[in-house]
């Protein structure tokens, strides 16, 4: 076991639940064979483990500051973005031509998950693979040629500028603009953008900003936002006019720098055209599974570093006696003895493990939907679709209570910085802001997934789900768990059929007034077929194995999901009793109640 | 420049180590194995620094199961051109020296290099009988090697200093820390390494000299004792009676 992550539990998602060593049957992965992918988790944590993990405090405690136009961040950030890129995980997924190594997604994002939970500063690199990938799926070559082998190579760091003062959740109302020039495709970019993540630091040679704005003269709304490649320095070396007004100061990732920008202040930034104009919000939105998937996987890989931190010091710590023993002269116990501590690492662990399975589970239905031909492709392409929003939302959400829970089973070591748990508190919130607020997921999942294509992605998912409840029941020491999940899904028809009779009698407003608590309720019932589907394996494999090892790791899973299927899984209840409900009581109340 | 890198598997640092009923044989059921790090960090390293700089081939060599492949796979992985594997479980020292060595002696490699010893079982042995059989110089724990020409430069950790050494190839090493730095495989070695060639022979008949008769695992260390710090006679009492140290 490593003190931040579990690479026992990786392959038995990899291999075991998900058998990705099978995707080589795609011409295009070729070369990923199970050996293969064990050998890549085995460097990802290496890299980890020596220029990532040991440096991750000193990244929080160092105080980034920007001065004379220079933004100075921890210079181990510089050994960590090369080691990344050098290890061939920047743009990855991309293929030989293009600079990438052709992997599948499903590795790739488990090297992820393993690079953030060494830190969060691992975002670095991965936000210059986003940035990459999307000049290579729409930019023209020029701009292919120009930028990406820098970027890949890690010399270059990539932003995605998307956010303004005044347009945050709310896209469409940008106003970055962009001006023609003589030179075709090459714009003047003018405007602001706020919170940019990896937006300046001196850890690399240039920052390459995708940067969305509106030509003069295009369409309101989110149909006239172009994409522009806009970098600090131009290929020519000399000053781009994209200066930083500041670094904004957080409560976490304190090294992982959110600048504020300003372009084209002097009047000469400028932007080159990235696809077709008009195109802007469709190209990212293409790239958007990627991004919220990664967001789900940083949030996934700080809940497994809290995790582990604080199983080492339940099984480390002696503190009181259990409840029938009241002679004081005899030894203490370890606290991992007691209920209510194995209770807080039963409830971290089901919110890991479910998150980081579904996390890879959707990864793979991405090759799937990228490779694979008719059927199957569609089939994983509406998966996908429907539970992005659950792959960003449940761990994010769900990591803030893991990450507490964390906390509270080192008591006051837990709030103090000798330990690392107030530090991964601090940093686990933004994951459910960034990317889109959890709001913004609900209301996506709600008005827009479960009505896409009359239904068809979440008439995919009863049947995939429908599958495992089938080979559940028949085995012997799980089949309670399948008619538990069985009566779950029934009650998310019943309310999923209640809500879209609204959506056809009542206001969008209405419908969509509880999408949150849809969301919350939703992803209650998923990650508790992600727990099924897991438990179904482990209860097959516990009686082949031979090494105690073993059976104790299959074990735990089965452990794990009746904890999940007894304390958590019950909580889609009450969210579905209150959507059940006529009353409306947000949308009548009138903002002045809450003076 | 022909080299000739000996890698072998050890259980990974974390792995609970356990022997079955009547302690004569180690249980490897559940054991997660990784490349032993002194033949992998130092070695094999070493050995694609000297091929980078002065050209040539490194080979790897190991005396093992099908299952060693994977092990293999890696150093191949990190850069290494071919292996052999010698297909026996490597029973001693002196079994793995002497199938080594049957291979070695007609491939006329100028250099054979090793960890200074493999982390299970600590024996630092192979080395020596390898260059025993062999007939050729070894020089054991070198902390650096430079060559130049046919003759090769080493550093050697000695008590309170260090000790340099001059021989002329070929000879074998064993290396130790300070030799080079631990290489990670980039995706792109992991990719090649797929189709990089292993050899598979079979081992040549050997009768061992020893046998292991028992193991035992180190006993329990014994929890730590707190003494007040006005109670100096108990602590002097406990270093001179418990711990045997006064
Ligand atoms: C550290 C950090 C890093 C970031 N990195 C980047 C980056 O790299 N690139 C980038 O472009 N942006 C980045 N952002 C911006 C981030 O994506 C936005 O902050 C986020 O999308 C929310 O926008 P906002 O802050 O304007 O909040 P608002 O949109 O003002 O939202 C405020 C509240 O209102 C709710 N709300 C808004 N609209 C609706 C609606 N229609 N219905 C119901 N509720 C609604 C929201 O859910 C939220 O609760 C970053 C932000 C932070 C803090």
């Amino acid at each position: 076991m490593y003190s931040f992550i579990s690479s026992r539990n990786i392959r038995f998602i990899l291999h075991e639940v998900l058998n990705a060593g099978d995707l080589n049957r795609f011409p295009f992965f070729r070369d990923y064979d199970k050996d293969a992918m064990d050998m890549a988790i085995e460097a990802a944590i290496q890299i980890t483990s020596s220029n990532i993990y040991p440096f991750n405090k000193a990244f929080d405690q160092f105080k980034v500051t920007h001065v004379n136009g220079v933004t100075h961040v921890h210079p181990q950030l510089k050994h960590l973005i090369k080691s990344i890129a050098e290890g061939g995980w920047i743009c990855s997924g991309a293929s030989f031509e293009n600079g990438g190594g052709q992997m599948p997604e499903v590795l790739s994002s488990a090297g992820r998950l393993i690079f953030y939970a060494g830190s969060c500063n691992s975002a670095y690199p991965f936000l210059t693979s986003g940035s990459a990938n999307l000049i290579l799926n729409f930019g023209s070559d020029e701009l292919k040629s120009a930028f990406v082998p820098r970027m890949i190579a890690g010399e270059w760091q990539g932003t995605m500028a998307l956010t303004e003062p005044q347009a945050g959740s709310s896209l469409s109302d940008l106003s970055t603009s962009a001006t023609r020039t003589e030179k075709q495709g090459t714009f003047h970019i003018s405007g602001q953008k706020i919170y940019i993540s990896g937006g300046d630091h001196n850890c690399a040679d240039n920052i390459i900003h995708l940067t969305l704005a509106r030509i003069k003269g295009a369409p309101s709304g989110t149909k006239g936002i172009s994409l522009f490649v806009v970098p600090k320095y131009k290929l020519d070396g000399s000053f781009n006019d994209v200066k930083t007004a500041g670094i904004y100061g957080k409560m976490g990732q304190k090294n992982y720098t959110a600048a504020h920008l300003m372009f084209g202040e002097s009047g000469i930034c400028e932007g080159y055209l990235v696809g077709e104009e008009n195109q802007g919000l469709t190209y990212m939105f293409q790239m958007m599974n990627e991004a919220r998937i990664g967001t789900g996987l940083l949030a996934a890989g700080n809940i497994s570093a809290a995790y582990y931190a604080s199983l080492k010091y339940a099984f480390e710590r002696p503190q009181g006696r259990h409840p029938s023993n009241k002679d004081i002269t005899t030894p203490q116990v370890l606290i991992i003895e007691h209920a209510d501590v194995k209770r807080m690492l039963l409830l971290q662990k089901s919110i890991l493990e479910g998150s980081i399975a579904l996390l890879l589970q959707a990864s793979y239905w991405a090759d799937i939907a990228a490779h694979g031909e008719g059927f199957e492709k569609e089939n994983a392409h509406l998966l996908l679709e429907l539970l992005t929003p659950v792959c960003k939302c449940y761990p994010s959400e769900m990591g803030i209570i893991s990450v507490k829970n964390a906390m509270q089973v080192l008591g006051g070591a837990g709030y103090c910085n000798d330990f690392p748990i107030e530090q991964y508190f601090r940093e686990i919130p933004i994951n459910s802001i960034y990317e889109g607020t959890t709001t913004i997921h609900g209301i996506d999942l709600l008005g827009r997934k479960i009505l896409m294509k009359q239904g068809a992605a979440l008439s995919a998912l009863y049947v995939e789900i429908g599958k495992d409840l089938d080979a559940a029941l028949k085995i012997e020491g799980i089949s309670l768990y399948s008619k538990k999940l069985t009566v779950a899904v029934q009650k998310l028809q019943q309310i999923t059929k209640h809500l879209t009779d609204l959506a056809i009698n009542e206001r969008p407003e209405v419908y969509l007034a509880d999408a949150t608590i849809y969301l919350e309720g939703f992803s209650q019932i998923v990650i508790g077929w992600i727990w099924l589907k897991q438990a179904i394996i482990a209860q097959e494999k516990i009686t082949l194995v031979d090494a105690v090892s073993e059976q104790q790791f299959y074990s735990g899973k089965i452990q794990t999901m009746k904890y999940y299927f007894e304390y958590e899984l019950p909580k889609y209840v009450p969210a579905f009793e209150r959507l059940l409900s006529n009353s409306k009581i947000t949308l009548e109340t009138n903002p002045l109640d809450l003076l | 420049m022909k080299i000739l890198v000996c890698v072998s598997k050890t259980p990974d640092t974390t792995a609970k180590i356990s022997f079955n009923a009547d302690n004569t044989e180690f249980q490897s059921a559940g054991v997660q194995y990784i490349m032993n790090p002194y033949d992998e960090w130092y070695a094999l390293v070493r050995a694609l620094e000297l091929k980078e700089t002065l050209g040539g081939t490194v080979t790897l060599i190991n005396v093992g199961t099908a299952d060693d492949e994977q092990v293999i796979r890696k150093g191949l992985a990190i850069g290494g051109d071919d292996a052999v594997r010698i297909d026996a479980a490597p029973k001693s020292a002196l079994f793995v020296a002497k199938q080594i060595s049957a291979h070695a002696k007609s491939a006329g490699y100028d250099l054979i290099m090793l960890g200074k010893e493999t982390i299970d079982y600590n024996g630092s042995e192979v080395g020596a009988m390898v260059a025993e059989y062999m007939d050729m110089p070894y020089v054991s724990y070198a902390t650096k090697l430079d060559i130049a020409g046919s003759t090769a430069t080493l550093m050697r950790d000695i008590e309170g200093g260090e000790e340099e050494i001059e021989v002329d190839l070929p000879f074998v090493l064993s290396a130790a820390k300070g030799m080079a730095e631990q290489r990670i495989p980039n995706m792109r070695g992991i990719m090649m390494a797929k189709s990089k060639p292993i050899q598979v022979i079979p081992a040549v008949p050997f009768e061992d000299l020893s046998v292991v008769t028992s193991y035992e695992l180190p006993k329990a260390k014994s929890g730590v004792k707190l003494v007040q710090p006005e109670n100096m006679d108990e602590l002097v009492r406990l270093l001179h009676e418990e711990a045997k140290v006064i």
